[in-house]
């Protein structure tokens, strides 16, 4: 099916009388997934937003419940339950992978997180195939293709004139129908895009599991700052802290993104700390992308999206990382598996 | 440049065949075009790796705080570097004995995108280190700047407007603290954000948590900073973070005449002193 | 012999919002560690746990932290805490009625049933005593299930040493139970043994032959226990621990109690050392 251009902003509209719209746009000096209005319009030239849409089903702060004492002096612990129906308009191959990768984290093994399954739940992920790369994209070494996302409801690819639009589950069919009288029978084609960007990930997992105590990581993290930049505009990165605002006798505990690459991320009571230099926080990062995530959930936590790459305030490079491990030799003595 | 690139490769492998230090701190090419990485060099046959030019973003003395347990550092500075070395000597940080500086005269650097001079570089006067061992090539001609172009602007703005300015800035903040790390001043070994059960800092992502977090470091920065621009140029979020530093430096010199930080390793500060003829605006 | 400890349990009824509890004993064991009980608000056990799990103890409104469940009953669950930091602190300063939080259980626990038949040796410090306690009374609860039951306790003074009457006066009353308490240093209160665990324990000359250590103290104590068990002649996969990181969670989920591709929380915190020399974690 097709949707004309000239179409987009009316099926916006109507999709937001029903749900809330997420688009890739710039606000001010920043690109990210923003609540689509009269002054946010969506912006696909934007290969990728500067932050991914991670925040909608996983905000940055979170409250989780409202606690205290009430008029009688009787406590109580009340949960906040604030899901809506969401619609993620136009996400690129990577920041789809990305949210698998997080359904893996927030429902599986034993758990369904309260807070995240409900915006889960009531999302609508529409993908937009790639129409140029970024330098920095590499999303198709890490088995991605930034034409498309398998995962998402609905594929969409743009040409000059209109979008073709492909449901690709049932909750995809059911919304293609409901948005059925702004389309129309058609196809466009679509030129593949590939990325320039490349990195040879054969073994590299499997090299990864023997490197735990491999010097590479000494001279990878000299340069490191231990900002949490990367973690932060990472799409995959899902550590969280929690913490609490109290207000005279009420307060809320609440959940918030935190970065393994602080170093009070891993301090226990009395000061101890596990991961207590740049090294061992440098390596914990990229293990899990690398290696752990694969470990525990089959699939690399990095999806090649090249944020990292392009905003680390030192180019520390996860793509010169990758090459380096590549190239690394596994000495007696600097082996520990991982 | 290229000049003084081959200069520095040599000077940096004489420095360690020598043994008069242990690591040689300045750049290396990055893996896209124009782009460059912080190097840390230990071996006479590494410095071939060395660059110098035009997109040496970074600056360097931060990392003297982590390589210094390795021994005496040769440290490549130009001027903005150089100030971040002598406020870090007077902060007790580092000590000048323990850093073997290989001054390098800059034109400014450039964004490796758009090819234009960096916004910290548009606004330097200091282009030429303040401090030094040795000096590579020619001092180049100082720039005559006005650095507080941008405080005047939000300086000038309607009440509101300045407020929105602030608001909209703050808004944007996703709190990675990549100011706080590159900062040649923010030194403590724990920082009031990471003081996380006294609670100064809530964790909250929102307006009132982000203006406080900039907000206080940039009163706690002072009249320490050294006006290097590393946090507004590392800020993943493009924010103005030295509009809101150089308010602070323009008032602490107007109000102490305060002077440039980082110029010299001596003497005192004005936050850190007291004067009876210092102004009581509110006595 | 191999013991089949499980990993991966899930079993948290509240999983990350807490239910309403109160405290309704505290018993002071030395100066900075007290051991409290804990019902619902309502009186009732919070929930069921196995020997080893942990849970989330909740102070409104200073913040949360992980504790083994140190013993349980038939209507309350207990914690031991000592005060090393901010809302143990807190945790030191409540009363009994006062109103908290606790979320759990997490984790797996000690291998109740794989240790059936056989002798166990009890290796612990100070604090440490916490998550033996809860495998050690559940042993005592069910003594005909066991074989001998040893344990090797020491803590820096007299009054570091926890549950001092129980473990002198109570434990030896069981049938084929032995306890041997030392303290670091000899004072003028203390007539037993001197002398730090490690040579502590291998001075009393166990036989690894058919039995389990189960070891849990702080760094320096563990690493030199470790050493000596290893010298007595105890294989790795015969030694059990429980492991201690920064958790926030306990679900798996938040992400800084890993050890490789492990969360702490959620997979551990009981391992053992057979379990850990395959994990990118160093004893030491």
């Amino acid at each position: 099916m097709l949707l004309a251009k000239d179409r987009l902003n009316e099926l916006l509209d109507h999709l937001s009388t029903e749900a809330r719209v997420y688009v890739p746009a710039r606000i001010e000096t920043q690109t990210r997934f923003a609540l689509y209005s009269d002054t946010v319009k969506p912006n696909f030239k934007l290969v990728n937003t500067e932050l991914p849409p991670k925040d909608i089903l996983f905000p940055q702060t979170q409250n989780m419940y409202r606690y205290g004492f009430d008029a009688e002096g009787v406590p109580f612990i009340d949960p906040i339950h604030d899901a809506d129906d969401v619609v993620i308009f136009g996400a690129r191959s990577c920041d789809v992978r990305s949210i698998e990768c997080m359904d893996d984290v927030f429902l599986t093994k034993g758990y369904v997180d309260e807070f995240y399954e409900p915006r889960r739940s009531r999302l609508l992920l529409v993908a937009m195939a790639c129409n140029t790369v970024a330098e920095s994209c590499f999303c198709d070494s890490m088995s991605l293709d930034p034409n498309s996302a398998p995962a998402a409801d609905i594929q969409m690819s743009e040409g000059d004139q209109a979008f073709e639009v492909t449901a690709l589950n049932e909750k995809g069919e059911a919304a293609l129908a409901a948005w059925s009288s702004y389309l129309t029978e058609g196809s466009i084609e679509h030129a593949a895009v590939s990325c320039e960007l490349k990195v040879e990930m054969t073994g590299i997992k499997e090299k990864l599991d023997h490197m735990f105590e491999h010097p590479i990581w000494e001279s990878v993290s000299k340069k490191c700052l231990n900002c949490g930049t990367c973690t932060f505009v990472c799409p995959t990165c899902h550590c969280f802290d929690i913490s609490q605002e109290n207000r005279m006798k009420i307060g809320e505990r609440f959940r918030s993104w935190d970065s393994c690459m602080f170093s009070c991320y891993t301090e226990m009571a009395g000061h101890h700390n596990p991961r207590a230099e740049k090294m061992p926080r440098v390596r914990q990062r990229f293990l899990h992308k690398l290696c752990f995530f694969e470990d525990r959930y089959g699939k690399s936590l990095c999806v090649g999206c090249g944020r990292c790459v392009a905003d680390c305030p030192v180019a520390l490079d996860i793509t010169v990382l990758i090459d380096q491990i590549g190239a690394a030799e596994l000495t007696e003595g600097a082996v520990h598996d991982a | 440049m290229s000049d003084i690139q081959s200069q520095l490769r040599a000077r940096a492998a004489e420095l360690l065949s020598s043994g008069e230090v242990v690591q040689v701190i300045g750049w290396m090419d990055g893996r896209f075009e124009n782009q460059t990485t912080p190097a840390f060099i230990d071996r006479p046959e590494d410095a071939e790796l060395l660059v110098f030019n035009e997109y040496c973003v970074n600056t360097t003395p931060k990392y003297t705080l982590y390589e210094k347990e390795h021994g005496k550092l040769a440290v490549c500075v130009r001027g903005c570097d150089s100030r971040g070395i002598n406020r870090m000597i007077k902060d007790n940080q580092i000590l000048r004995d323990q850093l073997y500086l290989i001054g390098l005269p800059c034109s400014g650097v450039k964004d490796r995108k758009t090819g234009e001079l960096l916004i910290k570089c548009q606004n330097c006067n200091h282009r030429n280190p303040v401090v030094y061992d040795e000096l590579l090539g020619d001092a180049v001609e100082e720039p005559q700047v006005n650095r507080y172009d941008v405080v005047e602007r939000f300086e000038a703005m309607e009440r509101d407007k300045r407020a929105q300015y602030f608001e909209s800035t703050f808004n944007r903040c996703i709190r990675c603290y990549a100011c706080r790390e590159v900062c040649p001043v923010c030194t403590c070994r724990s920082c009031f954000v990471d003081q996380v059960n006294v609670g100064w800092q809530g964790k909250q992502n929102n307006l009132a948590e982000n203006k406080f977090y900039n907000l206080t470091r940039v009163f706690h920065i002072g009249d320490r900073c050294v006006e290097c621009g590393e946090c507004e140029r590392a800020c993943p979020m493009n924010l103005p973070l030295m509009a809101f530093n150089r308010k602070m430096v323009k008032d602490l010199d107007d109000l102490f005449a305060a002077g440039e930080a980082g110029l010299d390793a001596e003497g005192t500060h004005s936050l850190g002193t007291y004067d009876v003829n210092d102004v009581e605006e509110f006595m | 012999m191999t013991l089949e400890i499980e990993h991966g349990c899930a079993r948290a009824k509240e999983q990350l919002v807490p239910l309403a509890c109160k405290v309704v004993s505290i018993t002071s064991q030395t100066s900075d560690v007290k051991a409290y009980r804990i019902q619902t608000a309502d009186g009732q056990k919070p929930f069921d746990c196995e020997p080893g799990q942990t849970a989330m103890f909740s102070v409104i409104p200073y913040g949360e932290c992980m504790f083994c469940v140190s013993s349980q009953g038939e209507d309350y669950i207990e914690f031991t805490v000592k005060k090393v930091g901010y809302v143990t602190e807190r945790i030191h300063a409540l009363n009994v009625g006062d109103s908290i939080g606790i979320r759990g259980p997490y984790g797996n626990w000690f291998p109740t049933e794989g240790l059936k038949g056989k002798d166990v040796l009890f290796v612990g410090g100070g604090i440490g005593l916490a998550p033996l306690r809860s495998l050690l009374t559940y042993m005592l609860d069910n003594r005909d299930d066991y074989g001998r039951i040893d344990l090797v306790y020491s803590g820096s003074t007299r009054d570091d040493l926890l549950f001092l009457d129980e473990i002198q006066n109570d434990w030896p009353k069981y049938p084929n139970t032995f306890v041997n308490v030392s303290i670091y240093q000899a004072s003028d209160d203390w007539d037993g043994a001197v002398g730090f665990t490690a040579p502590f324990l291998e001075s009393l000359d166990f036989s690894p032959e058919g039995r389990i250590a189960v070891l849990c103290g702080g760094p320096s104590l563990f690493r030199t226990c470790l050493e000596s068990l290893e010298k007595i002649g105890f294989p790795p996969e015969d030694i059990i621990t429980t492991l201690e990181m920064k958790m926030k969670c306990g679900i798996g989920k938040c992400g800084r109690c890993n050890i490789g591709s492990l969360y702490i929380c959620l997979d551990g915190p009981v391992f053992t050392m057979a379990e850990l020399a395959d994990l990118p974690w160093s004893a030491h």
